[in-house]
């Protein structure tokens, strides 16, 4: 079985994997740059990570991070975008960019936005005048934004839709709408195209997308349609039966999935990549992810509180004065939050190194072949009692292999 | 005006705090030149200014960007700004429980400023909002996140000793907002000589004395004559008590007697333009708190001045702007710096089109970057003070500055940031700070997703969270909106 895989501007290498679970630890090599896998990317939806700057960026452990198309296809623009040369330019981030294709965006934001085969019609959110976001659209402005990796246009529809004529139609769909998209995409030497698993929660229909798609052969794969409001055992039961499906040698892309233990668990079940705007979205609103559970840091408690955000957490925020860091308090998050941005983006910086340390901590688990002993004691921690560990974490996990209770 | 000191540097010592002036004189009306140095402090070079806080953090930057992207090395905070819980729910303000070593400021840790700036407290904010009540004889009004108080001034020396800043402005008995009527003005110095009193007694305290921290006096901004009495006391029982002064009208300096001149200045009269700042140089004032310099930031203004200025094209004769309104589109697709040549960590990284973009798309990241750029652009301007000073071409270098510039800052075209309660200034004629927003398709979910978050949360507090919030309740903003 190959555990590698390179094409013209990716390079996908599996250094380690679980004896247990279907956990991998690999290394995506990237135009700009290696990411190590498993990896949580922080969505900057704006070409702007919530107050950050790319450098405060770099320095929570980041290398690729989202943005995202529909929205910069709105500001600043096409055009503007050929003008300065991409997002990189625009930004300033020397690190890896994926952006999604708009259609998820459009189809979410917008009410009126409606689907045919030609691709997404929707009115402009400028002037109300019709418009139509087509395979090739979202690729040719994909291209001028320059991202790393690339996402196809699918048709994505919730996975809860009891109709199964129109799954049916938007996997379906979906597969035609890639071939248009590797057709349409102009830089492929430059930017890795990836396709998207489709067919909500009808394991049939995702075994039949998985085959075809992997035909195609894209630099890397993504299971789309989750993380809309399904229950967590169809989300496990999905990830679980694409990622036994799908090429060993290919990055594995489960799209809005941040939650701490969603994503240890994904892992397990065999996924390498994650989005989410959760952590960030958070930060704003005053909570703190920790190891043992989320804060809200507006509760009146944490007034007196002088520790740290996290004690064991090693973010600028987190590290005391004479560890070189910030040495923040609960308590000064409690004074700023949500009366100076400063405050929102102490926690937005914390949120972030918080997600991408603990995936570094799961990849050196899984390298030194620990990774069940690492679940087991992350759930410990997070949850004191091992009979709180809700019971679709402990039944996937215990499906690869791992008893959380044992 | 005789100089009570003839020649060479003129001092003031004591064992924490120094300042030494040197060129050219010590007299008031004229510019000066000085050194304010302070125990395990970086010292500051005057004329300086200090960054002015909210909460303690200077708006729109966290403390890393503070430590690593400016050069800040002098902060103000407004005690206003930490006593909400005392003032309107009678607990101790958290900042006084900040675990602290004797010679440490509890509210320094508290704030997480670094130790090597200056840290200068005092009551109110800058600028402060005007308030209803007038002060009682024993208190001023004041503003915190939970609505209008009063300070006594009794608590206000607890908090100086609990708090231990290295500098603490005395409470004086000023107005903010309209001028005090005749027999207001009378009672000014002595309620201000009181409160001054009670504070020299309260930090020279044997047991809770706060032998750390510098005592700068208000001078009031009313005349001389007005407040003799007080002004007197300054500079005979109170003189061996004070290491600085404290200016609320730049017309003040005429007031401070000749044996107080040796003393550093501190300048919170309203300045709204570099024009005025020089103005003030000018006459003697030494350290500034500038409101300009965040005002800018939030309109979208990168400042692009700078002293000296530079030599004028004679062919283009118009003025050159104060500052760069960064919310027009003409700078879309810019990829040159703020200012040309400026070595601040937004114009070394960043470009024109990207601030652009920031603003347009409400990303608070574009704030942040003119934040850096604004402060950069004023320790220049300082620098480039006293050079000229130092030189002797002060005069004529502003008088060139004075003639290429426009007079006052370009008008703010584009929309701020979002502002709090407890940061807004309610004049009778004003629009609305940041009028609704259209309901912008592009941002429909994301704010939909905050909406609901923000009401799960408050679901969450409600019975516990205390309304600290003073977000503009009922603006007709759609609740999403106000979360990005
Ligand atoms: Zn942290
Ligand atoms: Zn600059």
């Amino acid at each position: 079985m190959s555990t590698s895989s390179q094409s013209a501007a990716l390079k996908f290498e599996i250094l380690a994997r679980c004896s247990t679970t279907k956990a991998r630890a690999s290394i995506l090599t990237l135009p700009h740059g290696p990411v190590p896998l498993p990896i949580f990317q922080p969505v900057a939806t704006q070409a702007s990570l919530k107050g950050l700057t790319p450098v405060q960026l770099a320095q929570t452990g980041c290398n690729l991070c989202l943005n995202n198309t529909y929205h910069l296809g709105l500001k600043p623009g096409q055009e503007t975008l050929e003008v300065i040369g991409g997002a990189h330019v625009l930004q300033g981030w020397k690190g890896n960019i994926l952006t999604d294709s708009g259609g998820f965006q459009m189809v979410s934001l917008l009410e009126l936005a409606k689907i045919t085969e030609e691709g997404v019609c929707f009115s402009s959110p400028h002037d109300g005048t019709p418009m139509l976001l087509t395979p090739e659209h979202s690729i040719s402005l994909q291209n001028t934004i320059g991202s790393d990796i690339i996402m196809q246009l699918d048709d994505v529809i919730v996975t809860t839709s009891p109709d199964a004529v129109r799954m049916k139609e938007a996997m379906q769909r979906s597969i035609r709408w890639l071939d248009r998209c590797i057709a349409a995409h102009k830089r492929p030497e430059k930017q890795n195209l990836f396709c998207i698993i489709q067919g909500g929660l009808d394991l049939e229909m995702r075994k039949i997308c998985c085959e075809e798609m992997a035909r195609r052969d894209t630099p890397g794969i993504a299971i789309g349609g989750l993380s809309g409001g399904e229950d967590k055992v169809s989300y496990c039961q999905v990830v679980d039966t694409c990622t036994d499906l799908l090429p060993q040698n290919k990055p594995r892309y489960v799209m809005g999935v941040g939650y701490p233990e969603d994503l240890v668990v994904s892992v397990a079940l065999g996924a390498d990549m994650f989005d989410c705007v959760w952590p960030t979205r958070t930060a704003r609103f005053g909570n703190a992810i920790t190891a043992t559970g989320n804060l809200n840091l507006r509760h009146a408690s944490f007034a007196n509180d002088f520790t740290p955000i996290d004690a064991d957490c090693s973010c600028e925020c987190c590290r005391s004065e004479e560890k070189g860091g910030l040495g923040i308090t609960r308590a000064y998050i409690y004074h700023v939050a949500s009366k100076e941005t400063a405050g929102a983006h102490l926690l937005t910086m914390h949120n972030v190194h918080y997600l991408l340390s603990l995936m570094g901590k799961v990849r050196a688990a899984i390298i030194e072949d620990r990774y069940p002993e690492f679940l087991r004691s992350y759930f410990r921690k997070a949850y004191g009692d091992m009979q709180k560990i809700p019971t679709w974490a402990t039944t996937a996990l215990r499906k690869v292999g791992v008893d959380l209770r044992a | 005006m005789a100089a009570v000191h003839d020649h060479g540097p003129a001092r003031l010592s004591s064992s924490i705090c120094s300042f030494e002036l040197q060129s050219p004189s010590p007299e008031a009306n004229k510019p000066r030149i000085g050194h304010l140095s302070f125990q395990d402090r970086v010292p500051i070079e005057t004329p300086h200014y200090v960054a002015v806080s909210s909460r303690g953090a200077v708006p729109h930057l966290s403390q890393d960007m503070m430590r690593g992207n400016t050069r800040i090395n002098a902060m103000y905070a407004a005690i206003e700004d930490f006593i909400e819980k005392a003032t309107h729910q009678s607990q101790t303000p958290p900042v006084f429980n900040f675990p602290a070593a004797p010679h440490e400021s509890p509210l320094r840790k508290f704030i997480a400023l670094q130790k090597s700036a200056l840290l200068i407290l005092g009551p109110r904010r800058i600028p402060p909002l005007p308030c209803p009540a007038s002060s009682t004889h024993s208190a001023i009004s004041i503003v915190t996140a939970l609505g209008y108080g009063m300070l006594e001034y009794t608590d206000y020396i607890e908090a100086v000793q609990k708090l231990r800043p290295d500098i603490v402005l005395g409470m004086g008995d000023v107005l903010f907002g309209h001028k005090p009527g005749f027999k207001r003005r009378d009672m000014m110095g002595d309620r201000t000589l009181a409160w001054m009193k009670g504070l020299v007694e309260g930090m020279t305290d044997e047991e809770n004395g706060t032998p750390r921290t510098a005592l700068f006096a208000p001078i009031l901004p009313i005349e001389a004559e007005q407040q003799s009495y007080y002004l007197d006391a300054l500079k005979d029982e109170l003189s061996d008590h004070i290491s600085g002064l404290v200016l609320y009208d730049i017309a003040s300096i005429d007031a401070i007697s000749p044996t107080l001149h040796h003393l550093p200045r501190l300048s919170l009269a309203p300045i709204s333009t570099p024009h005025d700042l020089l103005n003030a140089i000018s006459l003697g004032h030494d350290i500034f708190a500038i409101p300009f310099i965040t005002s800018a930031s939030d309109a979208g203004i990168a400042l692009s001045f700078s002293f000296p200025s530079p030599t004028q094209d004679p062919n283009t004769p118009t003025a050159l702007p104060l500052g760069i309104d960064m919310w027009s589109p003409t700078h879309a697709t810019s990829l040159s710096p703020l200012s040309p040549n400026c070595t601040c960590y937004t114009c070394t990284h960043h470009h024109r089109a990207y601030i652009q973009h920031l603003l347009n798309a409400k990303e608070m990241l574009g704030w942040v970057l003119l934040q850096l750029h604004n402060h950069h652009i004023i320790d220049e301007f300082f620098a480039g003070v006293r050079t000229s000073i130092k030189q002797n071409s002060f005069q004529e270098t502003r008088t060139a500055f004075h003639k290429l510039y426009t007079a006052e800052l370009p008008e703010k075209t584009g929309q701020g940031p979002r502002v709090r309660g407890y940061q807004f200034k309610s004049e009778k004629s004003e629009p609305r700070r940041n009028p609704p927003a259209y309901r912008a398709l592009d941002h429909g979910k994301e704010k939909l997703d905050d909406a609901k978050e923000k009401l799960a949360e408050a679901e969450k507090l409600s019975l516990s969270v205390d309304a600290g919030d003073l977000e503009e309740r009922g603006s007709g903003e759609g609740l999403g909106e106000k979360v990005d």
